[in-house]
């Protein structure tokens, strides 16, 4: 009686919240932080602490705008300070324990953080984001100093190209500003050197072919002009040839200007006068000169026109000097061109360092010149080291001598597509399938008897796991151990899977679903683009065979390269995905993953299709033409059989004037050979409104046709395949959007099904969409323009389809025909909910065969992954107080305010920045969906919607089972005798 | 000299007529002691595109704000804020504060007014996870079901030994009363509610006070025993 109580507690419990406990925190989940590709080159910056101890952060500023730190020593992420996408990060300097950045148009926003935790000290505005000047490139006209003359911490930010202001380094103000007066001339500064005299600005001025070098000096104590020179000289190629070299002499900090000028070195001494003269370094002609960040040690690299180069050192004495020619750096077939940097080590010595790659050795080389070695005359050491060219493309890398430290796969952080590949069961890794109808009787017995040999040991586990209880659970980890070097495989429920996912930067990766770890990696090859250079940009993902299939399961990724000769072609990727080898072959016995060029043009749109067994990729060209990938005879006639039955609506056109029209393919092909789409209908939309995006539902099982209510009539779910739901804006010519649209619309005969007018905040649509079933919901803001008394609030809207007028009127929607009447036939249940925050993606769970309930899922601008019951969002809540039958169907009463439960936050406590797209995918458990968010960071999970009622319950009480079980016995033991007794007394005392 | 300094704060003087800086601090308190608590967080005006940042000392400034109606919230990982709303004003006034219900409607504004600069106070800390139910022999046998079924038992094995020391009047007024209560289960296991519903009246009349009729259970078992005797 007592386990029967319990169990239906158990399926009561299912509507109340489902929520982690803290110890599968890091078990059912991970979370890979990262910072994302970086821009610059990585500073290492070490600050002495109180009491002498030094602390060192490698810092940098990524494409994905964020400022990150590393820990040197194991390449973990010691903070990161993520920018807003409109506030790009311009420039950024570090300075004792603090870093100053510079963010925004022309460097309209600075701030100052604590370079050792990332906390924000200050944040000022500069100018408004509208005045801020566009440079090419973004860090052009902005600059950061420090005032190292004194203790205050103050700090010479020069923005916009032609203001220089002074900020105290305690309260964040502005202590002066200076603009140059005269804004409209044609002077750019770029640069801030700060000495205790002056400080000089140095920018360039625009004259014919080439550029001026121009001088400003200012007064650090008002912000006075003190003297303003023009440098007779001629540059050609911009700002970065300027270098700025100083000295701490005997005669406080001397500082001199170099640039390349027809092929010598130019300099000139800066001086609060500006009164001197540029000299010419006489001597060999050099190509090009490298900033190696050890300005204020007065050293720079120069190479020469034969490739050598040598270091420059600023002396005592004033004058440029050639100190060091590193040896065989000559231009040679057998190396690559040098790569030169500078660094600083613990005690604040310089020292250089030249990176080449040897043709010859295929190794990496590093040279690394410590000038004050050897009585300064110099020292140095060299080493190789072995670099995966194949490999990585692009990687932030630490190594200490030729000692591996740490990689971090950085390019993770900018995943395109993604896609969860189911693994093969552990047997079937094992063992030989499909052999069994061609090996003999022998071989047979043989291979059984030896199959055999294991039976003991499994009827050992079968004991022990019965004995002990100890049977997988659902909220266990299924990480392999760390020395398991068995064959990718599924673990019980279908939690673990290959996650395949494709990077813009070139590269893409096998993920391990269980703990994040890197199965694999490949480099995409560019194709006959090699020569050329250029890059390709994943678009599509695509699994065109599964595990149930019978065979290693296999992705197509197909990818747009964009040549750097501005060619554009499409390319498709076949690849193993638990190996990540290539299937088509094209790249047998090469480092690079290779695809095949499958559109010669740009790509429209992509499909899988599935034609019984086998599946494969349609791809449309710009002139609709049909491309089959891979491109077999078979592929062909399957797909020429189906040709007729397909509609597509396609979205077309350029940027600005999107429009969606409706398509059929030719049931022959063309002259050209291909099948072509032709467009049967357009959607009637306005002129000025732009289709922004497409969604469509995702392909998973329906496990009901219908609802029944609590009145034993049945709502059937309008389930058309054809339904899309269409997002729009609406603009004036050249202007902000006005406002923006939701269309559901038929996709086979372009009917609009729905339509709503929603406020475009802003001037900007930012409408966001999952559709699954017959039940959509959308989510976007409300600005309250509508209505003055409207509120201001996200709003999250829940729709649902159903067939015909109302109850029990079924149209058998998902088998109708396209032309039939009542396609259009339907009635829609809406209401709308005031959501707590704003979402970066939307998306509903997944399971195998749909009996789960769905939830909503969504990444918010705090950076937390959160689930949304359907409970609360379905769009029947009656407006009153629920009635009986109401009730029965678990109907709660409407309340405008979605609750924000904290407990169905799927990333607790982690820090999931910026995530771009959730996917899902289910596991073998019905109940269980597994769930991967990238952006920034990557994020997996796995979620059950209504519990796992399909696996006994973590909590559930085993031993509370056994206790009672054991008592219950135990009654009858101690009362057997007992009722033995009585009824023997019974029989003789009988009436 | 002084030509740029006086365009300068000519510039600023203009955009500060045009637009204000909404000021405001988060004050620190025992649910989020500091930043390093706190995180990176925001504090944005109606859906992100103004927005100040939360420096160390828990300052935010959010820089030139147009005259208008805003929602001001805190975009936090860890830390509930409440809601304000704002009211920056044409002239040259400070701002209204007021705090705000989310999902209610703008107007009427609610007739508190909150102090300007802004003071935000973090209200609560998200607590993401449920604790974890462990076995527990103690907490088993508190559990009302478990404590209903042991007294069940206690009472089946003690019931021949307590009727033994009866009085036999007592006994015979306690089988009557039994087989009374056994009528009234079977007319209502019969669906004859009415019958029963008379009969418990009638024998509550007859013997109050009268305690309430046994759980089904425990009186099956009863009846089963007296057959026993």
């Amino acid at each position: 009686m007592l386990t029967i109580v319990r169990f239906l507690w158990a399926s009561f419990a299912i509507w109340t919240a489902y929520a982690l406990h803290p110890s599968e925190a890091g078990v059912v989940d991970w979370h890979k932080a990262l910072l994302g590709v970086p821009l610059t080159r990585p500073d290492f910056h070490r600050t002495t602490g109180a009491h002498g101890a030094t602390r060192s952060v490698v810092l940098t500023a990524t494409s994905n705008n964020v400022i990150g730190a590393v820990h040197p020593e194991n390449g973990t992420v010691a903070w990161r300070y993520l920018f807003e996408d409109r506030d790009p990060v311009v420039g950024y300097k570090a300075y004792n324990d603090r870093l100053a950045t510079l963010s925004g148009p022309g460097g309209a926003t600075f701030r100052i953080l604590d370079v050792n935790s990332g906390h924000l000290l200050h944040e000022l505005h500069l100018h408004s984001a509208d005045s801020g000047r566009l440079f090419e490139p973004v860090n052009l006209g902005v600059a950061i100093a420090f005032d190292d003359s004194d203790k205050s911490k103050d700090t010479f930010v020069l923005t916009n190209g032609h203001t220089l202001r002074r900020i105290n380094g305690k309260s964040g103000d502005i202590v002066w500003g200076w603009t140059s007066p005269d804004q409209t001339s044609l002077v750019v500064y770029s640069k801030v050197v700060t000495t205790s005299d002056a400080i000089y600005l140095i920018g360039l001025a625009k004259s014919f072919a080439s550029y001026t070098v121009h001088v400003s000096a200012i007064s650090p104590d008002n912000g006075e002009l003190l003297s303003d020179a023009d440098v007779p000289s001629s540059i050609i190629n911009g700002p970065q040839g300027l270098i700025v070299v100083s000295h701490e002499g005997t005669r406080g900090k001397s500082v001199r200007l170099a640039w390349l000028e027809q092929a010598r070195i130019h300099s000139v001494a800066l001086t609060p006068q500006l009164k001197d003269k540029p000299t010419i370094k006489k001597g060999s002609a050099y190509l090009q000169v490298h900033d190696i960040g050890l300005q204020e040690k007065g050293l720079f690299v120069a190479t020469k026109e034969d490739g050598s180069g040598r270091v420059i050192r600023f002396s005592e004495d004033g004058a440029l000097k050639v100190f060091w020619e590193f040896a065989d750096s000559v231009k040679s077939p057998k190396y690559t061109e040098s790569t030169y940097a500078g660094g600083l080590d613990k005690d604040g010595w310089p020292y250089i360092a030249r990176v080449y790659w040897s043709h010859v050795f295929r190794q990496a080389s590093a040279h690394v010149l410590a000038p004050h070695l050897a009585e300064g005359k110099g020292l140095v050491t060299g080493f190789t080291f072995p670099f995966e060219t194949q490999k990585h493309g692009i990687i932030a890398n630490l190594w200490q001598q030729d000692q591996h430290q740490w990689t971090r796969e950085e390019s993770l952080a900018d995943i395109r597509v993604a896609e969860m590949v189911e693994l093969p069961e552990p047997q079937l890794v094992a063992s030989q399938v499909g052999i069994e109808e061609t090996e003999s009787f022998g071989a047979r017995l043989r291979r059984q008897l030896a199959d055999a040999q294991d039976f003991p040991q499994y009827a050992i586990n079968f004991a022990k796991r019965f004995a002990t209880g100890s049977y997988a659970s659902a909220s266990s980890s299924i990480a392999p151990a760390s020395n398991d070097t068995s064959p990718l495989s599924r673990d019980t429920f279908g939690f673990r899977k290959i996650i395949v996912a494709a990077t813009s930067h070139g590269k893409v990766f096998g993920i391990d679903s269980a703990n994040g770890e890197i199965i694999w990696s490949r480099v995409f090859g560019l194709g006959w683009a090699a020569e050329v250079g250029g890059r390709i940009f994943p678009l599509k993902i695509f699994t065109t065979r599964t595990v149930s299939d019978g065979d290693t399961p296999q992705v197509v990724i197909v990818g747009q390269r964009k040549a750097d000769n501005s060619l554009v072609d499409t390319v498709a990727f076949h690849i193993d995905a638990l190996t990540g080898e290539d299937v088509s072959g094209t790249s047998i016995g090469q480092d690079i993953l290779q695809g095949q060029d499958v559109i010669a043009g740009a790509l429209v749109e992509a499909y899988l299709f599935q034609d019984g067994p086998t599946k494969y990729v349609v791809l449309l060209d710009e002139y609709l033409q049909v491309h089959l990938f891979p491109d077999t005879p078979e592929n062909a006639d399957s797909f020429h059989k189906v040709a007729p039955s397909i509609h597509l609506p396609l979205r077309t056109g350029t940027a600005g004037s999107h429009r969606l029209g409706g398509h059929k393919v030719s049931p022959e092909k063309e002259f050209t050979g291909r099948h072509i789409a032709y467009p049967i209908w357009t959607a009637s939309l306005p002129p000025n409104e732009d289709v922004r995006s497409i969604v469509t539902r995702p392909h998973e099982p329906v496990a009901s046709l219908g609802k029944v209510l609590g009145n034993r009539t049945t709502l059937y779910k309008y389930l058309n395949p054809g339904v899309v739901v269409v997002l729009t804006s609406t603009s004036t010519p050249s202007g902000p959007a006005t406002s923006c649209g939701v269309y559901v619309i038929d996709g086979t005969k372009g009917t609009i099904l729905y339509h709503a007018n929603l406020p475009a905040a802003g001037g900007v649509c930012d409408v966001k969409a999952a559709f699954t079933e017959n039940w959509l919901v959308y989510h976007y803001y409300d600005d309250g323009s509508a209505n003055a008394d409207q509120a201001k609030s996200y709003r999250m809207v829940s729709l649902e389809f159903y067939e015909g007028s109302g109850v029990d009127d079924k149209t058998s929607s998902s088998d109708l025909s396209a032309y039939s009447n009542d396609t259009t036939r339907i009635s829609v249940y809406e209401q709308s909910y005031v959501f707590p925050r704003g979402i970066s993606t939307i998306t509903t769970t997944s399971t195998k065969f749909g009996i789960t309930v769905k939830d909503i899922l969504v990444a918010g601008n705090n950076h937390q992954v959160q689930s949304f019951p359907r409970r609360f969002l379905d769009p029947r809540r009656p407006n009153r107080k629920p009635t009986a039958e109401e009730q029965e169907e678990w109907l709660i009463q409407y309340d405008p305010l979605l609750p924000d439960d904290p407990k169905r936050v799927l990333s607790h406590r982690y820090q999931v920045a910026r995530i771009r797209k959730i996917i899902t995918s289910p596991a073998l458990l019905e109940s269980t969906s597994l769930v991967f968010g990238y952006g920034v960071d990557l994020f997996f999970t796995r979620v059950a919607p209504s519990k796992t009622f399909d696996v006994l319950n973590e909590n559930f009480n085993k031993a509370q089972l056994v206790l009672t079980v054991a008592g219950l016995a135990l009654a009858i033991v101690i009362t057997k005798p007992m009722v033995r007794r009585k009824r023997l007394r019974e029989r003789w005392y009988a009436s | 000299m002084m030509i740029p300094l006086l365009i300068l704060t000519l510039v600023s003087l203009l955009c500060s007529s045009l637009a204000f800086d909404l000021k405001g601090r988060v004050v620190w308190n025992e649910i989020c002691p500091g930043i390093g608590d706190l995180g990176q967080a925001k504090v944005v005006l109606d859906n992100g595109n103004l927005y100040g940042s939360v420096t160390r000392n828990g300052q935010f400034v959010i820089p030139e704000v147009p005259s208008g109606t805003y929602i001001l919230s805190v975009v936090a990982h860890d830390h509930a804020f409440e809601r304000l709303r704002i009211d920056v004003l044409d002239t040259d006034t400070l701002p209204e504060v007021r705090p705000y219900v989310p999902g209610t409607p703008l107007s009427p504004p609610s007739p508190v007014t909150l102090p300007y600069p802004i003071t935000l106070i973090p209200r609560a800390r998200y607590d993401y996870y449920t604790p974890q139910e462990s076995f527990n022999l103690v907490g088993m046998f508190q559990n009302p079901m478990m404590l209903l079924m042991l007294g069940t038992g206690v009472l089946m094995l003690a019931m021949p030994y307590i009727m033994k020391n009866m009085d036999p009047e007592v006994l015979q007024e306690f089988k009557e009363r039994q087989a009374k209560i056994t009528d009234i289960q079977s007319s209502i296991q019969n669906g004859d509610l009415k019958t029963g519903l008379s009969a418990m009246m009638g024998g509550e009349e007859k013997t109050s006070p009268a305690p309430a009729p046994k759980p089904q259970a425990s009186a099956a078992r009863n009846r089963g025993k007296n057959k026993r005797r």
